[in-house]
């Protein structure tokens, strides 16, 4: 009983990483339709960002994730401007805009691995604070990834709900088309997507440096994560991603209650596989008409 | 010598796996990224098999098809029922799960440490251990492949997955499963997939999970894209490029690992150039040359419809009370509606009123809440709308939906009902039958053409017509269907009068000959110079239907379809 309920704190962990990592790529692929899969990447440039501000230049932690985000935020602006924008000024379709990103994704994570060698990075004299709740253990770190979600959701419902951008983005997300009709810069939300969208990968990417360090192949198993809590929640969702993300963590950890750990993605797809099948929508998606 | 040879292995290997896969994203647009997992079923199967139970090639190969075409199969299942960006999660999932197992698996697959050791193919007393040796094997098998491919793309069944790449519910409205063709494409490109990683196995003579991740899968992909979507030589092309292009590297003075990453770093960045600077390819699919038309073709003209007699006015198709509801929000209610043979019934109303939903309903694109579709006093509706196409009923759409990057010509002739070329027996093992009736069937499209008098046109794309030749193709493609029940949604809306004067005989005409058929339209004019009856929609019911005289003389009507 105390296996499970560790495994269920694990998975309340894990779930708010997914959920996060779901919410950020929802943000950019709500409103713009753009499977981002250099959303991978980009999770890792935060992390790298962050290491690289803290081991080469000395700063603090605190500071040297602001500057990882700030990567990841450039990052994720340069490439709708110089990779998506052209596609969409030239009416491609969404597959050719999804190959493209497959290139940047392939490019940009080996020149991580060139840049930075392919060992993992760490920051080292981080000893994270241990706590013994009854049978559970938790360290400081796992409790910021779950703070983490709750700051972050909070601070984009605030946006989406109230700031003139949110409420455009909201309404991109809802019917493009019709957004650009009332008047709506489509140009200038789908550049605000990607900024917040990015910022907000390279948040559990930072976490994630702090727990297990960075690795340049980081950025693959982030994005398929990503994708997979917003495909369970719903496209469309952003409350469908967050469930979705906590859904998909739960599951894949209690599931190793009786499997070894490395089936643990094999989990999250057969959840996946079954969504699909009874749901096609998702659990919190519009129909598909 | 050897390195040289060992190349063109490569080479023959990739351009199986560049060539399969093209037949998923060139010919059918179904984007799967499970590529390389499929190599690996087929090079996995072909280590164990060979390996632990000593299985003599080929037959390590055979099961390695069957595993490979049945995993396909069962991850098509739930994406296809979807598609889209659901296929693409799909399949990287499979993508993911299939290195897990290769890794995790280890009394099966070794784990981490592969699987070594794999017996060569012996042909006769000869080891086949050298890439010399090895190269015919491999060339003779490549080819094959691809001409199973080839044979594939180019037969009636390509043309339909090209269509369906083009726009799915038009092939549907063309008589096409899109389902059965879905999962038909996914096992063949899969099997022939699982054929490369088979030989790869024997030739290597070693297996290991790192072969076969979502890296391979973008390497293959480069090679699609780079030599050209939907043409196969292309991706010979890309597949050689590609292998060799990356040799070069090690000219270079590199440590190995740099080098490795420099390679990926190039496929991306050729990926994203092609695409912006040449999205068709080196290859393109299209040919002007190719595409042109024999002359000549056609002139015996369309022949009857159907016996004269035929244009009596009987019932064939009666809508009974139907209802369709989306989400709380009534489109249709208590609609009935019954087309007579010979006759032209108008559907008009105003915007919004629920014509179009009503054409989904009587076609089987929309399934209603209440109420049923009976044709020649056969309940349709619940069937699918490919399966109501064939029995007689065929629709056009209001935002045409053609074919664009296909040409005229095949635009209509992917439209011919009951052709044998789309069963893929037929297409492998009778390919005579297949070949005559494609002869007869190039006449018979050019005789639809010359009816609607776009003959001329007929090698073109019909990307390239003006807007006035893409409503007579869509009449055109309508028209091959052989449907006896023709359902037009604004067949000509937006043409200047002249044009529309044109087309109306062609419409009078199909009705003098037989056929039932209804038009949904706005013009009041071409309503009262068209129909011979007119229903009147709005908000969802049928308000009035009558004479158009009578229905354009109500004043009440008038003001509701002006207001």
């Amino acid at each position: 009983m105390d296996l499970v309920l560790q495994l269920f704190v694990n998975g309340v962990i894990n779930g708010s990483h997914y959920a996060l990592l779901g919410v950020g790529f929802g943000i950019i692929f709500g409103p713009t339709k753009i499977t981002h899969f250099a959303y991978g990447p980009i999770f890792a440039i935060g992390a790298y960002g962050c290491w690289a501000t803290a081991t080469m230049l000395g700063l603090p932690v605190a500071a040297a994730a602001v500057c990882g985000v700030l990567a990841a935020v450039l990052a994720g602006v340069l490439s709708y401007l110089w990779l998506y924008r052209p596609f969409e000024r030239r009416g491609s379709s969404h597959l050719v805009v999804l190959i493209a990103s497959l290139g940047l994704f392939i490019t940009l994570e080996n020149l991580i691995g060139i840049l930075f060698g392919t060992d993992t990075k760490v920051i080292p004299d981080i000893s994270p604070g241990i706590f013994l709740w009854g049978p559970v253990v938790v360290t400081s770190i796992q409790l910021w990834q779950v703070a983490a979600l709750a700051i972050v959701a909070l601070l984009l419902f605030a946006f989406l709900r109230w700031a003139r951008h949110g409420k455009a983005l909201m309404a991109m997300t809802d019917n493009g088309e019709m957004a650009q009709i009332i008047g709506i810069d489509t140009v200038r939300v789908s550049l605000i997507a990607f900024a917040v969208g990015s910022a907000v990968a390279a948040v559990p990417a930072i976490l994630i440096l702090l727990k297990e360090g960075a690795t340049p192949h980081m950025g693959f198993i982030a994005v398929f994560m990503a994708f997979v809590a917003v495909i369970v929640g719903g496209i469309g969702s952003f409350k469908g991603a967050i469930i979705g993300g906590y859904a998909v963590g739960i599951v894949e950890n209690l599931g190793m209650w009786k499997l070894p750990t490395e089936w643990q993605s094999t989990i999250a797809f057969v959840v996946l596989f079954l969504i699909l099948l009874f749901r096609p929508s998702g659990l919190f998606g519009r129909r598909l008409r | 010598m050897d390195y040289l040879l060992h190349i063109l292995v490569m080479v023959a290997l990739y351009a199986i796996l560049a060539g399969s896969f093209n037949l998923l994203i060139g010919f059918s647009g179904l984007f799967a990224l499970s590529h390389a997992a499929f190599f690996g079923v087929g090079a996995y199967t072909t280590a164990i098999l060979a390996t632990s139970w000593g299985l003599p090639f080929p037959w390590p190969l055979f099961a390695g098809i069957a595993i490979a075409a049945l995993v396909g199969l069962a991850i098509g299942l739930p994406a296809l029922r979807v598609g889209g960006e659901y296929l693409v999660i799909i399949t990287l999932a499979l993508q993911i799960i299939a290195v897990a197992v290769m890794l995790n698996w280890t009394s099966l697959t070794g784990g981490t440490q592969g699987i070594g050791n794999v017996p060569r193919v012996w042909i006769g007393d000869l080891p086949l251990d050298t890439a010399g040796r090895f190269l015919p094997l491999a060339v003779a098998v490549a080819a094959l492949s691809l001409w199973c491919a080839w044979r594939l793309g180019a037969s009636p069944f390509g043309r339909a997955l090209r269509a369906m790449r083009e726009n799915e519910a038009a092939a549907q409205a063309v008589g096409k499963n899109v389902v059965a063709m879905k999962l038909l494409v996914f096992a063949i490109s899969a099997g022939i997939a699982s054929v490369a990683g088979g030989l790869y196995a024997h030739y290597i003579a070693f297996v290991s999970a790192v072969s076969f991740t979502i890296e391979t899968t973008i390497y293959i992909l480069a090679m699609v894209i780079l030599g050209g979507t939907g043409n196969l030589a292309g991706s010979v092309l890309g597949a050689a490029i590609l292998v060799v292009l990356p040799e070069l590297l090690k000219f270079v003075d590199l440590p190995p690992d740099i080098a490795d990453k420099l390679r990926q770093v190039m496929y991306g960045v050729i990926l994203i150039v092609m695409l912006r600077l040449r999205p068709e390819g080196l290859l393109p699919e299209h040919d002007a040359k190719r595409a042109r038309v024999p002359a000549g073709l056609g002139e015996g003209g369309l022949g009857p419809l159907a016996p004269p007699s035929a244009a009596d006015g009987s019932v064939t198709v009666e809508g009974r009370d139907l209802m369709k509801s989306f989400g709380g929000i009534v489109a249709v209610q208590d609609f009935s509606i019954d087309l007579r043979r010979g006759r032209i019934v108008g559907l008009i109303g105003p915007n919004g009123a629920g014509k179009t939903t009503a054409f989904n309903l009587l076609t089987g694109f929309l399934r209603p809440n209440a109420g049923g579709v009976r044709f020649r006093g056969e309940t349709v509706s619940g069937r699918a709308p490919h399966a109501i196409v064939r029995a007689g009923m065929a629709r056009s759409f209001q935002d045409l939906k053609l074919f664009r990057k296909m040409t005229v010509l095949d635009n209509v002739r992917v439209a011919l009902p009951n052709q044998r070329g789309d069963r893929l027996f037929d297409v492998y093992f009778r390919p005579w039958v297949v070949k005559a009736e494609e002869r007869e069937n190039l006449n018979r499209a050019m005789a639809v053409l010359r009816f609607v008098g776009l003959e001329a046109q007929a090698g073109e794309l019909a990307e390239n017509l003006s807007y006035a030749e893409e409503k007579l193709l869509v009449i055109a493609r309508l028209l091959a269907t052989g449907a006896e029940v023709l359902l037009f949604d604004e067949p000509l809306s937006g043409l200047d009068p002249g044009t529309m004067e044109g087309i109306f005989p062609i419409i009078r005409r199909l009705a003098e000959q037989g056929k039932t058929i209804c038009i949904i339209e706005h013009n009041l004019d071409v309503i009262r110079g068209l129909c011979d009856w007119a229903v009147f929609l709005d908000e969802g019911r049928k308000i009035a239907e009558g004479t158009p005289e009578t229905l354009i003389a109500d004043p009440v009507l008038a003001e509701r379809y002006f207001k």
